[in-house]
């Protein structure tokens, strides 16, 4: 099945998303879909999917004009989508998601009572062959990522897809995971397949692409066989000429490297839910940016809840100039001293229907008088929106009426305001596009060489070994790995992040004993 | 030229498509429901309707009776209100008055050789425990197990009215009462305040004081503000410093104390005594009360009077109609659901 995109375009609003992309899509070839978040390859990819419809242009199945206006239509044309969030039942087992997926699923299993039907082995073929040892009564829920992402390519293989789109398969995949999906990838192109690879990660393009498409701003920059490229002319196509990544002065003050460091964590343990930390003992130096890596449900975000006050520790502490601020000796506290960031800002840092000045105010809520006067509030909310760009710039506005984008800026500017001993950053700019990601960066470390420690944690490996001065990587609720900028390997951090060895490098904390100050 | 083009009207069209018009709608809906239930029941509709209004506000003595019922009413919703501002659905004011009722009678009991002085407040302090008593039990259900506070409340109202219930026909039973199941009669001492030879009592006014309190407290202070922000994001009220767990006990201890207080007025200046069916469903009608009011500690004061209004021209119903006393249940529900579907219905509708 040939597929032609000729002439796309496709705009919300004032933003234009595709600007007159023209693409062939051929038998047997897998392309990858190069481009920076938010260059509009999702965009361009959801119209082949009958998601969106082009404002302009056309698309031509085998030659012929077709509308694609619902995933329905698309499917029945042999084109499948496997996105980045994935879509399963996690209480049910492989089986019946796959049946649950299944076009025009039997009603009534039977299961049970006969055994394997028919049904059951065409659901089943594919993940035979994909993944031979996963027996289909395993509950999704007990699915590793990459067991799940091939769970997803599976239902869509049952639709008979002639056209497979994917959405940045590899991003949620440590290393080794996502060497075995390139290696998919390749085999169901060479038996007749088309794949899209929606990617901007180079390893992507470089193990497993016939042909490159660079996109930037909503326009392709250029096609590229793979033979014709190499990393660093597709990171320039990609990122343009004034690369985003360079201008952020991630650097140290060396006055501050040699000083002792501000924030200790010394040996610690949490539970909560079905997470947990185990042993952690970090130091962070003032003005030092350390990177947790590791692959998300690993800790990470009990390890920013615990550090920030919100769930108790049960072994350990936390220490802060020589001051314990938590410990697990006594309750948990918020401190006013201590920033948190979290990703998806309308969840996790603002109260949506109150308005920006009051979300601002939470900062210092304890500061506030027993009748807040609002006026000097509403100012430093103007303040920060000026400085930060944030649009609308009305502070009366329900900050549940922001966009992502500029909510976290304004959760940024508030966090920033005012002096810091730690700042916690967990993936502070997830789901936001690249501008606004790069304006997060750079207040983040810019307030960071005023002294402050930052603890980033992100699942971005490009971006923690291009800003961070040490990285971390968490693994099943332990400290894996601990690498300095001369270590920054990708291998040797994707093994840490998969538990495959466990260094040594981390040395068993002496038992804590800090002064408590009075 | 449209008659819509003239200034006055295009202001009258403005103002009923606000709060206001919803307000009209409500009014007009429910005196038609009014008079339809009235017809059905074979009665001259507009004339009983006159009847009802003049029974509840027609003169002097009915409206100090509508003033009686407003008390407890609006004390019982305050007890709702408040919860209701931290997003939890209390039922339990019934329950919290009879606590009230319970505990203040107690103290009074316990010291009821004391002068008045020291008589009164501690039967005021007893009733006010007794009411945050069974408004921290579901608190603290709630923070500590994650109990549904609206469950426990509302389970926990039965268990209060059988408590006095135990208490009258038992322990505390009056041996000269001739079995009758009741308390002895308070001593003067213990007897609240009341106003121009009627029988309005402080009551009310702890209820307007209270009303006015909150709402200044809840909607300009620093705490209120911390009700808001947990109401709407708990976990990020927990990044600020503000403890969920701890406002749900407060707003939970206040509104029970504030239905205690409402409990102990019944049983000290209504009845004398404490005894079975001390407050005939009050909790329930504060409850609606409060609903109706959208939370709001102001509006509660005026639906307050109104529903008072409406339990005693049930009195008046009674003997002028010989129609039965739950007239007045059923014409309160009538007018809760019109409200609540009114306010659905509308655009721009008044929060409820």
């Amino acid at each position: 099945m040939e597929i032609q995109l000729y002439n796309i375009t496709k705009r919300f609003g004032e933003v234009t998303a595709n600007d007159g992309i023209s693409l062939d899509i051929r038998e047997g070839e897998v392309i990858a879909l190069l481009g920076e978040n938010g260059a509009g390859k999702s965009t361009l990819m959801k119209m082949l999917f009958g998601l969106y419809t082009p404002d302009e242009g056309s698309i031509l199945v085998n030659g012929r004009e077709t509308l694609i206006d619902s995933p329905q239509k698309a499917m029945s044309l042999g084109i499948g989508m496997v996105f980045q969030q994935f879509n399963l039942v996690p209480a049910l087992s492989v089986l019946d998601n796959l049946l649950l997926a299944y076009p025009r699923p039997p009603f009534w299993t039977f299961r049970r009572l006969f055994g394997e039907g028919a049904s059951q082995q065409n659901v089943l073929a594919y993940l035979e062959e994909l993944a031979p040892g996963l027996d289909p009564n395993t509950l999704v829920r007990d699915l590793s990522v990459g067991q799940r992402q091939l769970l997803e390519l599976v239902k869509v293989l049952n639709l008979n897809a002639k056209v497979l789109i994917l959405d940045e398969p590899t991003s949620v995949l440590p290393p080794q995971e996502a060497e075995r999906l390139w290696g998919l990838i390749r085999k169901m192109a060479e038996a007749g397949r088309s794949i899209v690879l929606i990617t901007h990660k180079m390893q992507d393009v470089m193990a497993c692409a016939h042909r490159v498409v660079v996109m930037r701003a909503g326009k392709m920059v250029q096609a590229l066989t793979r033979e014709n490229c190499s990393e660093a002319s597709l990171v320039s196509l990609m990122m343009g000429d004034s690369s985003q990544r360079s201008d952020i002065d991630t650097h140290r003050d060396p006055d501050l490297a040699g000083k002792p460091p501000r924030i200790s964590l010394r040996g610690l343990h949490a539970n909560h839910g079905v997470q947990s930390i185990d042993n952690i003992s970090l130091d962070i130096g003032p003005g030092e940016i350390l990177g947790i890596a590791g692959v998300s449900g690993n800790g990470q975000h009990l390890l920013a809840d615990a550090l920030v006050g919100l769930v108790p520790l049960s072994r350990g502490e936390v220490i802060i100039d020589g001051v314990v601020l938590q410990s697990a000796s006594r309750a948990p506290k918020t401190s006013d001293r201590v920033a948190y960031i979290p990703e998806q800002p309308a969840v996790n840092a603002v109260a949506g229907d109150l308005s920006l000045t009051v979300n601002v105010a939470l900062s210092h809520f304890r500061q506030l008088r027993f009748f807040p006067a609002w006026g000097p509030e509403e100012e430093k909310t103007r303040d920060i929106i000026r400085r930060y760009q944030v649009r609308p710039d009305n502070p009366a506005l329900g900050a549940g009426q922001l966009s992502g984008g500029n909510l976290q800026k304004l959760v940024v500017g508030r966090e920033l305001e005012g002096p810091r001993d730690l700042i916690v950053a967990a993936y502070p700019t997830m789901g936001l596009d690249a501008g606004a990601a790069h304006d997060i960066y750079q207040a983040l470390f810019t307030k960071a060489r005023e002294g402050a420690a930052v603890l980033w944690i992100s699942e971005d490996l490009d971006d923690l070994m291009s800003y961070a001065h040490r990285i971390a990587v968490l693994q099943g609720g332990r400290i894996s790995g601990l690498f300095n900028p001369d270590q920054f390997d990708r291998l040797d951090i994707g093994r840490a992040m998969t538990g495959e060895h466990l260094p040594t490098a981390d040395p068993a904390p002496a038992e804590p004993q800090a002064r408590i100050a009075s | 030229m449209t008659i819509t083009t003239q200034p006055a009207v295009r202001f009258g069209l403005r103002l009923l498509r606000g709060p206001t018009g919803a307000v009209l709608i409500m009014a007009a809906t429910f005196v038609l429901a009014a008079l339809t239930f009235f017809a059905i029941n074979g009665r001259e509709s507009i004339s009983l309707f006159q009847e009802m209004v003049m029974g509840a506000f027609g003169d002097g003595y009915s409206f100090s009776e509508t003033l009686v019922k407003t008390a407890p009413i609006l004390l019982t919703a305050l007890a709702v209100a408040l919860p209701a501002r931290l997003g939890l659905i209390s039922v339990g004011g019934e329950g919290q008055l009879y606590l009230g009722a319970l505990f203040g009678t107690g103290a009074v009991l316990a010291a009821v050789d004391q002068p008045g002085w020291l008589l009164m407040p501690l039967m005021l302090m007893g009733a006010m425990a007794g009411g945050a008593l069974w408004g921290v039990i579901p608190g603290l259900l709630k923070t500590r197990l994650g109990v549904n506070e609206t469950i426990s409340t509302l389970l926990l109202n039965y268990v209060g009215v059988l408590l006095v219930s135990f208490v009258v026909h038992g322990p505390w039973k009056n041996p000269n009462s001739l079995g009758w199941p009741a308390t002895i009669e308070f001593p003067q001492g213990a007897i609240l305040p009341q106003f121009f030879d009627t029988r309005v009592h402080m009551g009310l006014i702890f209820g307007v004081v209270a009303a006015i309190m909150l709402h200044i407290l809840v909607t300009r202070s620093r705490w209120g503000l911390g009700l808001q922000v947990s109401r709407s994001n708990p976990r990020v009220g927990a990044t600020a410093g503000i403890s969920y767990e701890r406002n749900v006990l407060i707003v939970m201890a206040i509104g029970g104390l504030l239905a205690g207080l409402a409990g102990i007025a019944e049983a000290s200046v209504i009845q004398n005594r404490l005894q079975d069916g001390l407050a005939s469903g009050y909790g329930m009608t504060g409850f609606l009360v409060a609903w109706l009011a959208g939370q709001h500690f102001l509006r509660i004061i005026p639906l307050s009077v109104l529903m008072g209004g409406l339990l005693a021209s049930a009195d008046s119903l009674q003997l002028y109609a010989q129609l039965p006393k739950a007239s007045a249940d059923i014409l309160q529900a009538l007018l809760f659901i019109i409200v609540l579907a009114v306010a659905s219905l509308w655009p721009n509708r008044p929060k409820a």
